[in-house]
């Protein structure tokens, strides 16, 4: 029984969490009578287009009013619009896999096109980029204080930072991002509202790289303040609870080197632990990513939920969905590939 | 048991953390039962979210105290209504009831106020439909009469008494009202020999031209000093009458945390946010825990193919990135404060459930429970009565521990434009302040308290967390 085994097992509890979360979107889709209006959307449009042709060869209204609903019939069948709800789910499920669910209603992609697939892939990368940098920072961060203080434990720092972890959970991490833009962007005027880039952005590499860090500072900041305290915290307690086992206690009976008490027998039990604490943390992160994006204008998925929201846009709100589910899973599974690497104990 | 509940309580009271949490939750509570006790049930959409209500507040003012932070006097908002006529009088000559309400006032502020308002509520007339004229005089003596009502005389077929605004009131923002900038234009010709014209005075602001002297070309500097508002209603019945008329100065600054863009009193909605948190919080965390719970147990105690079936599905839920899901089922499922909760339930078992069930796994192989079976008790008395109360105490913590995650859910979800429209939340407040640019213009009253008392409700719950964690987890109590 090797790595591949467990991560084959791991991979595919994830994956029945996608298809989980793909079937409840569809059912609820299919009950709710949402997935009969956007097929409907569908039909309108292409008989739209039918219309256009048509007009052209057939002059006589009654007769293009005739073939136009005989086209109508026909396009209903083959949406299976003529069908109860729950014969088309196979048909719904293939559409959200391939984003395949229209044109949105207002919102367009950067380059004007409104194909929901368009729209929603050109965002991707805004967010990963975003909740990358925090959830990297954070961990380091997080780790090496939560290390730090445990060996203090009782000091001024160690409750400071108990204080500080516990308002952190009691905090919305978007409030924090709203008082951010408040303080340093319109009392101080030191950091930008929000968005990526200045407008119009500047075209040298070099400056727009320093131009989207300086647009980055606050939402980065918010989702760390969001996170850190819990990590801090949790990274403490695991490395605390490590150093009172037996083995320890044995290790520094031995007479050997703090130090190295500390980096071969406290740290490498406490890694797995703390990386699990890690891996869930992800899906926190996810979520504010949405809220900090919305309030920093920051043009990633986040925000596009948020903008599809105020707009009612329902197809684009069923493919963020899915999405988000995705990339949570994918970010997971990259994380169970580290985390198995570094405890053999879950290799079983 | 009760040795061991006061030994519990010991610990959990010895803690600074426990009491500053139960104190603040004495504060949750007490303004909760105030505001359930006196608001009406249907607050959100007959009050809050109807801007009709809230025409006579100043739009996007800060606080009251504000002004101390200022060296400059702030006019602060004043509403004058009168229900009772300050004299009546018959006028012989003309053959006419004259009823005068009288309002004065001293305005000592630095500031003009920010608009003037005149309403007039229920006229009741017999005969003639009467006139009601609007008269004020400054401190420095000049007077106009800038507004004059002509009530519509009766329809066919009406029957006497006839009544006028009695469902509507009748308002007229004067600041911006074209008969009135017409009536100050005479006013500025006759007593100051300036002419300006109609348009020229709602550029100006007729409130600048009624509470200030002209200065060099159009500028106008403020006239302190008393004034007097006179509402005069006059009839040709002794029994015509009006309801009250009101007459509104509005300043600068409002109430205790200021208005919104809407000129709604922010004080008002951020006290209805209190008990619709306490109840999201309390609501869901006591669901999720009992639904959590008695998975757990049933889980672990019974194992074979249940333990099997709960786990997976704990495991495919726990799994599920929350946020997103929740936004497009409640989305889907058009907003409402049981939709979210119960959502907020269904999809937050799962975590309690899996420890509780690695517990019940340890105590399955006690002494105690094998007595148990082996004197017969049936599997649910063992799960219930026997195990449950051994975890307990675990349970309670965490239920504690899990109220903040659904305030602040259901504030994110607010935040999102995804609350329930009928109950004001503090998510909402703050979703209407971000979507009206509140924090670009730097409207703190707006943005921060609606945050605070978000914070305040979730820590208040920390803390009493904080506060059970020696008494749940015994480690701990070394470290104190």
């Amino acid at each position: 029984m090797g790595l591949g085994r467990t991560l084959l097992i791991r991979g595919l509890s994830l994956l029945l969490v996608v298809f989980a979360v793909l079937l409840m979107v569809v059912i609820v889709l299919g009950a709710t009578g949402v997935s009969d209006k956007i097929l409907k959307a569908y039909v309108g449009e292409e008989l739209r287009q039918i219309r256009q042709e048509l007009s052209q060869r057939i002059r006589d209204p009654q007769e293009l009013e005739k073939a136009l609903e005989a086209y109508k019939l026909d396009l209903e069948r083959a949406f299976g619009l003529d069908k109860p709800w729950y014969f088309r789910l196979p048909d719904m499920v293939r559409r959200v896999l391939l984003l395949d669910l229209g044109t949105s209603r207002t919102i367009t992609s950067f380059s004007g096109s409104n194909k929901v697939s368009d729209i929603i892939l050109e965002r991707i990368p805004n967010t990963v980029i975003l909740v990358t940098v925090a959830v990297v920072l954070s961990a380091l961060v997080g780790i090496s204080a939560g290390v730090k203080i445990a060996t203090r434990v009782g000091s001024l720092l160690d409750r400071i930072t108990s204080y500080f972890s516990a308002v952190s959970y009691a905090l919305p991490s978007w409030w924090t991002g709203i008082i951010f833009i408040l303080i340093f962007s319109f009392y101080f005027r030191l950091l930008p509202p929000g968005g990526m880039y200045s407008t119009p952005p500047p075209q040298e590499p070099l400056a727009r790289l320093l131009d989207l860090m300086l647009h980055a500072v606050l939402p980065v900041l918010t989702l760390m303040a969001a996170i850190l305290g819990g990590w801090i915290y949790v990274s403490r307690t695991i490395v605390l609870n490590v150093a009172q086992e037996d083995f320890v206690s044995a290790a520094r009976a031995k007479g050997l080197p703090e130090r190295i008490v500390m980096r071969r027998y406290i740290l490498r039990a406490s890694t797995p632990p703390i990386l699990t604490n890690i891996v869930f943390g992800i899906a926190g992160s996810l979520g504010g990513a949405i809220l900090t994006e919305t309030v920093f204008r920051w043009p990633g998925m986040g925000l596009l939920y948020y903008e599809a929201i105020t707009a009612f846009d329902e197809p684009l709100i069923i493919a963020l969905t899915f999405i988000f589910t995705l990339i949570y899973a994918a970010a997971r599974f990259i994380l169970e590939i580290l985390y198995v690497s570094l405890d053999p104990r879950v290799r079983y | 048991m009760s040795e061991t509940s006061r030994e519990a309580w010991r610990v959990f009271w010895s803690s600074n953390i426990s009491k500053l949490g139960i104190n603040l939750l004495a504060i949750l509570v007490i303004v909760s039962l105030y505001v359930v006790f006196t608001y009406p049930l249907d607050f959100g959409l007959k009050y809050w979210n109807n801007p009709a209500h809230w025409v006579d507040y100043p739009k996007g003012v800060p606080p009251e105290w504000a002004k101390y932070f200022t060296s400059e006097n702030v006019t602060e908002h004043r509403i004058y209504t009168l229900y009772v006529p300050s004299e009546s009088r018959f006028v012989e000559a003309a053959g006419l009831y004259i009823k005068r309400y009288v309002i004065t006032f001293d305005y000592q502020y630095d500031e003009f106020p920010s608009f003037l308002s005149f309403t007039v509520f229920n006229v009741t007339f017999n005969r003639e439909p009467p006139i009601i004229f609007l008269e004020i005089s400054r401190p420095d003596g000049v007077s106009a009469r800038i507004y004059t009502l002509a009530v519509p005389g009766p329809q066919e077929g009406e029957k006497k008494p006839y009544m006028r605004y009695s469902e509507t009131p009748f308002r007229v923002f004067l600041s911006g009202d074209p008969s009135v900038a017409q009536q100050l234009s005479r006013m500025l010709k006759r007593d100051f020999d300036i002419s300006l014209t109609p348009t020229e005075i709602n550029t100006i602001g007729p409130e600048k031209i009624l509470f200030g002297e002209p200065d060099t070309g159009k500028n106008f500097t403020i006239l302190k000093g008393v004034y007097r508002v006179d509402v005069v209603l006059a009839s040709s019945d002794e029994k015509d009458s009006v309801g009250y008329v009101r007459f509104v100065v509005a300043g600068n600054v409002y109430g205790w945390v200021g208005t919104d863009s809407l000129g709604r009193d922010l004080a008002v909605g951020l006290l209805f946010g209190f008990p619709v948190a306490l109840l999201i919080g309390v609501v869901t965390t006591t669901l999720t825990t009992a639904v959590g719970a008695t998975a757990g147990i049933i889980s672990g105690y019974v194992g074979g193919k249940t333990d099997d079936i709960i786990q997976r599905i704990a495991d495919v839920i726990n799994n599920i990135p929350l946020l997103p899901i929740l936004i497009f089922l409640i989305f889907v499922l058009k907003p409402s404060i049981w939709l979210i909760v119960f959502l907020l339930v269904a999809f937050g078992w799962p975590g309690l459930t899996i420890i509780v069930r690695s517990m019940v796994l340890q105590l399955r192989t006690s002494q105690l429970v094998e007595a148990e079976v082996a004197l017969g008790a049936s599997k649910w008395r063992i799960m219930f009565r026997h195990i449950f109360p051994q975890i307990a105490p675990f349970i309670f913590a965490q239920m504690i521990f899990a109220t903040p995650t659904a305030i602040l859910a259901e504030a994110a979800l607010s935040f999102l434009g995804l609350g329930d429209p009928s109950l004001p939340t503090w998510g909402q407040i703050l979703n209407y302040g971000f979507r009206d640019g509140g924090v670009y213009v730097g409207y703190w009253w707006w943005i921060v308290p609606p945050g605070l008392l978000i914070v305040l409700t979730a820590i208040t719950f920390v803390f009493l967390a904080l506060g059970l964690e020696p008494v749940v987890n015994p480690r701990l109590r070394r470290f104190k």
